[in-house]
């Protein structure tokens, strides 16, 4: 029963996921603000870079809820699976900002407020991932890269809001912009919410078979006969 | 009988007064961090000779470099207030003789009288060799004390993490620099306003903020870190 229901929900995913593809090329108009065609990839690179910050948003709360929680093996190896897909997400966005900045802007890179930002973010769960294959401890490793997870948490808020107004940027406003005004055409705002919507179910769905097979890996070491 | 608040401010001195007296004894971090910060100032000032003199290097060039030889001097010392107690096995005597949050103020005060020490060196030196006039020489001060701080208070906490793992040195590196970024952007703006002679604008508040939260973070998080 359980069965049937959970190949139902992939397979949904997977339908949601196709009409997300179809809306974003066929039913969505393209923005005249931007050349060509471009503006279309609003509707993959926002919902990754969305994705990415809801990645990383729980693997500190994962690791606050080791910390504070009873301290169970679980909570760390979500946390860790919640960074592992965050950056693959960050990855995606930043590849497919940098296509966008080549047609718009004329650079893949220049080093805009956005890009560093996006880069630095990248570099400091780089280094939670390195820091966590740097402790052989399984105790040990999950309290200090919970701690990492949560320094994180206090700084990356400052790339995400201040930086980028220390020198000016290019990047086009957010959605929901500094007045709370919806700037962007009706069927543009469907498809790209639809997007983030399934990208974020995408995540949670990704994230809980990495957790899952850590913990097959975990059990393994454990008891190796 | 004593208060508690007592005993932690006295625990917090102890763990100061003793590290200061183990590296006056040993001179490791001091003659790490002064002959780093020396040595790259004479390599920049070599390279670039005089800058001082041409006023858009001052303003875009000389405020950058100038936090990359502390930054770098910062990282060649600060990390081994964790690491020699754990290679000298006293981490579980410290553990016992002073409540978490104590030794990490202890530290860090240890920490920020240091890197201040090495600014006071390096700052006039680099300004005289560079021949920098500064236009708001009051709020240079207020950059590198503030700066300093941060830089600071964040490689002590990374310090504590990275005492823990394998090939501490090189994951220090690794571990700090992203949390120092932003703490340097808002420095280097910060000493090129002062430079110019722009008022501070936004990167002082901003500046504060960053030390104020990583202080939190770091007095909230360093007992996860020190006590198993």
């Amino acid at each position: 029963m359980t069965r049937t229901i959970s190949l139902g929900l992939r397979f949904g995913l997977w339908l949601v996921m196709a009409g997300c593809i179809w809306g974003a090329f066929f039913y969505a108009w393209s923005d005249p603000a931007f050349i060509g065609q471009s503006s279309r990839i609003l509707f993959f690179h926002v919902p990754m870079a969305w994705t990415s910050f809801v990645a990383y948003f729980a693997a500190a709360v994962w690791s606050a809820r080791y910390l504070w929680g009873g301290r169970r093996m679980r909570h760390d190896r979500a946390a860790a699976a919640a960074v592992e897909c965050g950056v693959l997400f960050g990855v995606l966005a930043t590849i497919t900002g940098s296509l966008w900045a080549r047609i718009e802007w004329g650079a893949y890179w220049n080093w805009d407020p956005r890009q560093t930002s996006i880069v630095v973010v990248l570099l400091f769960y780089g280094a939670y991932l390195a820091l966590r294959s740097a402790m052989a401890d399984r105790e040990i490793r999950a309290r200090i890269s919970s701690v990492y997870a949560l320094i994180a948490l206090v700084v990356t808020p400052f790339f995400y809001f201040i930086v980028p107004r220390i020198t000016e940027s290019l990047h086009p406003e957010p959605v929901i912009n500094a007045e709370r005004k919806l700037d962007v055409d009706p069927r543009m705002f469907q498809v790209l919410i639809a997007s983030a919507l399934t990208y974020t179910v995408l995540f949670f769905w990704m994230h809980n078979l990495r957790a899952r097979s850590q913990a097959l890996v975990d059990a393994t070491l454990d008891d190796p006969s | 009988m004593p208060s508690p608040a007592s005993i932690w401010v006295a625990s917090a001195r102890a763990v100061f007064t003793k590290d200061w007296r183990c590296e006056l004894r040993s001179r490791y971090a001091l003659n790490a961090i002064a002959l780093f910060a020396v040595t790259t100032l004479v390599v920049t000032s070599a390279a670039l000779g005089p800058a001082g003199t041409n006023k858009t290097l001052a303003i875009n060039v000389l405020p950058a470099m100038l936090w990359l030889i502390l930054l770098f001097a910062a990282a060649a010392g600060l990390p081994r207030a964790f690491v020699h107690e754990e290679e000298s096995h006293t981490a579980i005597a410290l553990r016992l003789a002073a409540p978490p949050s104590a030794l990490f103020v202890g530290k860090l005060a240890f920490g920020v009288s240091l890197l201040l020490g090495i600014e006071a060196l390096v700052a006039p030196l680099y300004l005289a060799v560079m021949s920098l006039e500064v236009a708001s020489p009051g709020q240079l001060v207020i950059a590198l004390v503030a700066g300093g701080y941060g830089l600071a208070v964040g490689s002590v906490l990374i310090a504590a993490l990275a005492s823990q793992a394998r090939g501490r040195s090189t994951l220090f590196s690794v571990l700090a620099f992203p949390v120092l970024m932003p703490l340097l952007l808002i420095a280097i703006e910060l000493t090129r306003n002062a430079v110019a002679g722009d008022p501070a604008g936004v990167a002082l508040p901003q500046l504060l903020l960053y030390d104020g939260s990583v202080t939190i973070a770091g007095l909230m998080l360093f007992p996860a870190v020190w006590n198993p």
